[in-house]
């Protein structure tokens, strides 16, 4: 009307009319959905508001199942129950003291201290609007209890979720792993993001490794609950999210040898056993002792238990297959040997300079062979048959630190296998430069190589490591990757198999030399005097080598590591035994019963009804 | 002193919707905080009431001064504090909500997007203002596009998607009072729709298939169609190639982010509990502080954010009605302000700040209704909350500024 077009820059008018058009369609809109809302919907919501409840309710995805190569169930789900409180119930919105009352009423049911459950439900109130899970796996009795107390416990619900169970106990618990509530720091972590307070997450072995794989994905639905505590599907809203099963992992075990190896431990031992085949370095047995059953957390373990498992007394948690490096004593001959024939330091054939009576004198110092009496002069074959300490400590000195440590390098001595299990530890030769840093330039004597040629010293390695050296001289040259997954399948249909070729890595040595080598290790166990005669089994040549690890702690390490068939290996084996004395007396025969469960399998009598094809 | 400044021009229905949304909102913030369930909150209302004090004078004071004063210099400066106080706030500000977006010194916090929406509008109104420069030419709107894109990619940061589009949506607001055809505008938010589309091959050819026809029509010059080809192209086929390149839980951020209501079991939950309180309100209403849904569940935000529901739910279809018209009335009389100015800058400020209005009013009352995710966005007057109440008072002191003095050109 009074507006000077000049003034305004062209147009205003027009476009002030478009803009109020506009303005005014968007509140019609917001209106409009009022209306709706309130005058046509009003009724239906007025009784929401004043009876039922609407709440979100998740639906927990059972986690993929896990079996051995033949398809045997090591892991699956089973039904439970779980109580649940709903902060937001009327009757803690109207009272917060009510709280109180429901926790004292429900403590002693569930059988846990009421503080404990305000301390839970104080952690995760913060989180979300879903109902805070009191305790899992709670038992029919309470169950009972809680639907006939409904009206005196507002707000608690019984709800039925899956249950990781692990039909076979301690059997292959290392490697498994176990699955706990999530922690509050694993929460921060961005990885996490699609996790709630109070979720599932794997720990430890398989389940950890594979966590994503396994663990699905939940689902959640709209539910009404009426005053009566009973529930149905809130329709007319978002539809509910079905949740999505976790996918089956098939794993390259063997249960068969899985079980000889965990059977052939004595009650209360310590040790580690693992088999690879040596032709693609699947895992077929991977065991640690001693172990502890998975299910104990699947369950809702104690505080104290977890504190016994954790750290009490032989650390049972400890998965010493992969986290624990010790000298390789003897068993190292052969690397020692093989290092020697590469770097030219002998042929087969040579016979050193002394001749073995018991000890060998480096300097001031006397080094003992661990037969006193003495082997006399020996060639490499007969060295490592009767493991003469004398022969290997100059053939440590001819080769030299710096050529041996070579040869290690190319073995990966100093590095992981890495098997597809979290937490693995690396093992370690020791170079030049290593005990430089370590003791300062020429602050060390070069005396140290006839320790490490001994496999003593500072050179450590874990069983893990001395399972993929077996498979190594077992194939001829080639490390794998060990790696424990065959296939993964949702639903019964493999999905994905890992890939082979990117898992083996060739070494270069020479033919001959790995030729001498294994001729030796068949020797160890079928020369009357090789010091491997308890492995060998019935009709099939076995090849290893013994070894007892010095140790400064306390007694020997026995240690033995094998393959088998000797001519054309399927199997390699690595064992450990802590603080039990002789590799052949203490490590040699669990070897055996190792390769008897792979070769002759009993029939399976106690675990037939767990194949469910 | 101040009060003889005052013209007889002022504009009184927007004076008064002001006020009347201001009281009313007091009065919701006591009603969602008074449940015995929510005791730490009882107070709130009285805070609310000094930070109404503050925002009275300080709206007074802004309407005071000539609006000519802002522009200028003075609006390169009130944007480069309002610039300054978001990158502090990203370095040191308060985590609330998941999202860095308070400052804090002392007792006092503020929330500094809030203030920099203010001082951006200032500095647009002032660049669009120069009438000489033809504003459909393209080198002549990168200033103004870049007034507007720093802050919402320093809001964006924090992360607050709902604020940080404010900047995006009175941008454009802006630019089409200044006199950018409609055409341009929908040139310029061809390839945000690209990216949405980009996922659905079929629909995304359609939409490319469009936009050519639009162009040809158009007759728009070689440049500009050259640019917004190549934008559209390289944005719909790059899309969906980065997003694939993505870790799971880098998507799972994004679509968080974009729609919190598809992941939070939160968000979901408070939309549905946000319509049972409206909807139960029914024709008028269960009565003053009769409400039972707020003390459920929209815990911390039903005096903020979800403040509307409870006003939906104590006074009915009517209540709602009520208020929502009286929102439309000040963003009609806010046009009508803009339109009457005589002033180029004086227009463009009064278009601006009105569009502030008219966005955060959309996008929260929607929200609440069910039509639009849960972004965070404040309901302007009537949410809890100093910063938010301050600036609404700051922008409809400069539109009464405006209004006071349209004969000035």
């Amino acid at each position: 009307m009074r507006a000077d077009p000049i003034a305004l820059g062209g147009g205003w008018q027009r476009r002030e009319r478009t803009l109020t058009f506009a303005v005014i369609g968007i509140f019609a809109l917001v209106v409009l959905r009022l209306f709706v809302l309130q005058v046509l919907e009003g009724a239906r919501y007025r009784e929401l508001s004043e009876g039922n409840r609407i709440r979100v309710e998740v639906l927990t995805a059972p986690r993929g199942e896990i079996r051995d190569r033949k398809g045997r169930l090591l892991a699956d789900c089973v039904p439970s129950f779980t109580v649940t409180l709903d902060l937001f119930d009327k009757a803690y919105t109207r009272d917060a003291a009510r709280l109180d009352t429901t926790l004292a009423a429900l403590g002693p049911i569930l059988g846990v201290d009421p503080a404990l459950l305000r301390e839970k439900i104080q952690r995760e109130r913060k989180v979300s609007f879903l109902p805070i899970r009191l305790k899992r796996n709670v038992d029919i009795k309470s169950v009972a209890f809680v639907s006939e107390h409904r009206d005196q416990l507002p707000g608690v619900q019984v709800e039925s979720e899956p249950l990781r169970r692990y039909p076979l106990g301690l059997m292959a618990s290392h490697l498994l792993g176990y699955v706990g509530e999530i922690s509050d720091k694993e929460l921060a972590d961005p990885q996490h993001a699609d996790y709630l307070s109070g979720d599932l997450i794997g720990r430890m072995g398989i389940e950890r490794k594979y966590e994503k794989l396994l663990r699905g994905q939940d689902g959640k639905r709209f539910v009404e609950v009426n005053a009566m505590g009973r529930k149905g599907e809130f329709l007319g809203e978002k539809h509910p999210i079905l949740p999505r099963r976790g996918l089956d992992l098939e794993l390259t075990i063997d249960l068969d040898v899985q079980r000889a190896a965990e059977e052939a431990f004595e009650t209360g031992a310590r040790g580690a056993v693992v088999a690879i085949d040596p032709r693609n370095g699947e895992v077929l047995a991977l065991a640690s002792k001693p172990n502890y059953d998975p299910n104990e957390f699947s369950m809702g373990i104690t505080r104290e238990r977890w504190n016994e498992l954790s750290s009490g007394g032989n650390y049972p948690l400890f998965n010493r297959a992969i986290q624990a490096a010790y000298p390789p004593g003897s068993t190292f001959k052969p690397f020692t040997a093989l290092s020697g024939l590469e770097a030219g330091a002998m042929v087969p054939g040579t016979h050193f300079a002394q001749s073995c009576r018991g000890e060998f004198r480096f300097g001031t110092r006397l080094f003992g062979c661990w037969k006193h009496e003495g082997h006399g002069s020996l060639a490499m074959h007969d060295a490592i048959v009767r493991s003469c300490d004398v022969y290997f400590y100059q053939l440590g000195i001819r080769t030299g630190l710096e050529r041996m440590a070579e040869t290690m390098a190319k073995l990966q001595l100093s590095e992981k296998t890495g098997i597809d299990l979290p937490q693995e530890r690396r093992g370690l030769f020791p170079t030049p430069a290593w005990y430089d840093r370590r003791y300062g330039t020429g602050r060390w004597s070069r005396g140290v190589i006839l320790n490490l040629a001994i496999g003593q010293g500072e050179c450590s390695l874990t069983p893990v490591k001395l399972a993929q050296l077996a498979a190594f001289v077992a194939n001829g040259g080639t490390l794998w990757k060990p790696h424990l997954i065959r296939s993964v399948a949702a639903g019964g249909s493999p999905q994905w198999a890992p890939p082979d070729d990117s898992l083996a890595q060739a070494v270069p040595v020479s033919a001959p030399s790995m030729r001498e080598i294994r001729d030796a290790m068949a020797a160890v166990v079928s020369d009357p005097h090789g010091t491997g005669g308890p492995a060998r089994i019935d009709s099939i040549a076995v090849a290893g080598k013994t070894g007892t690890a010095q140790n400064p702690h306390g007694k020997d390490h026995a240690l033995f590591i094998c393959y088998a068939p000797a001519e054309a290996p399927r199997i390699a084996v690595a064992v450990m035994v802590e603080n039990a004395g002789h590799g052949s007396t203490a490590a040699a025969p669990i070897a055996r019963k190792v390769l008897q469960g792979y070769f002759h399998p009993t029939p399976p009598d106690s675990a037939s009804f767990l194949v469910k094809r | 002193m101040i009060a003889p400044r005052f013209s007889p021009d002022i504009d009184r229905p927007l004076l008064a919707a002001t006020l009347l949304l201001t009281l009313i909102g007091i009065a919701f913030v006591f009603s969602a905080t008074s449940m015995p369930s929510a005791a730490a909150e009882h107070g709130l209302y009285l805070k609310q009431i000094a930070y109404l004090l503050l925002a009275l004078v300080a709206g007074a004071l802004i309407a005071a001064v000539p609006y000519r004063v802002y522009e200028g210099k003075t609006s390169y400066l009130l944007y480069a504090i309002g610039l300054g106080l978001l990158v502090l706030t990203l370095f040191v500000g308060h985590v609330g909500l998941g999202a860095q977006r308070w400052l804090g010194w002392g007792p006092i916090k503020i929330q500094p997007s809030e203030l920099a929406k203010v001082a951006t509008v200032i500095l647009l109104a002032s660049q669009l203002a120069d009438r000489k420069k033809d504003w459909t030419q393209i080198r002549n709107l990168v200033g103004p596009v870049l007034t507007a894109v720093v802050p919402f990619l320093l809001v964006l940061k924090q992360p607050d998607l709902g604020t940080s589009v404010t900047f995006v949506a009175m941008l454009f607001t802006m630019l089409y009072w200044a006199g950018l055809p409609l055409l341009y505008l929908f040139f310029m938010i061809t390839p945000l729709a690209n990216i949405a589309l980009s996922f659905f091959t079929p629909v995304w050819l359609v939409f490319l298939g469009l936009l050519a026809v639009i162009l040809y029509r158009s007759r728009i010059r070689l440049l500009p169609l050259l640019l917004v080809v190549s934008v559209n192209l390289v944005v719909g086929i790059a899309t969906p190639q980065i997003w694939n390149h993505l870790q799971p839980y880098q998507k799972q951020r994004i679509t968080t982010f974009l729609d919190p209501g598809a992941d939070a079991y939160g968000a979901g939950y408070q939309i549905i509990q946000s319509k049972i309180a409206i909807g139960s309100g029914q024709v008028f209403g269960k009565g003053y502080l009769q409400g039972t849904q707020k003390a459920l569940a929209f815990l911390p935000e039903q005096h903020t954010d979800f403040i509307y529901s409870v006003v939906g739910e104590e006074t009915g279809f009517v209540g709602a009605a009520v208020v929502a018209s009286l929102y439309l009335l000040l963003i009609l009389r806010g046009i009508r302000v803009a339109n009457r100015a005589r002033n180029r800058f004086g227009g463009l400020l009064a278009i601006g700040m009105t569009s502030i209005f008219l966005y955060h009013v959309l996008v929260n009352i929607w929200m609440t209704v069910g039509l639009a995710p849960v972004t965070g966005l404040p309901l302007p007057l009537l949410s809890y909350g100093g910063s938010s109440l301050v600036a609404s008072f700051l922008q409809v002191g400069l539109i009464q500024n405006v209004a006071m003095r349209w004969r000035e050109y």
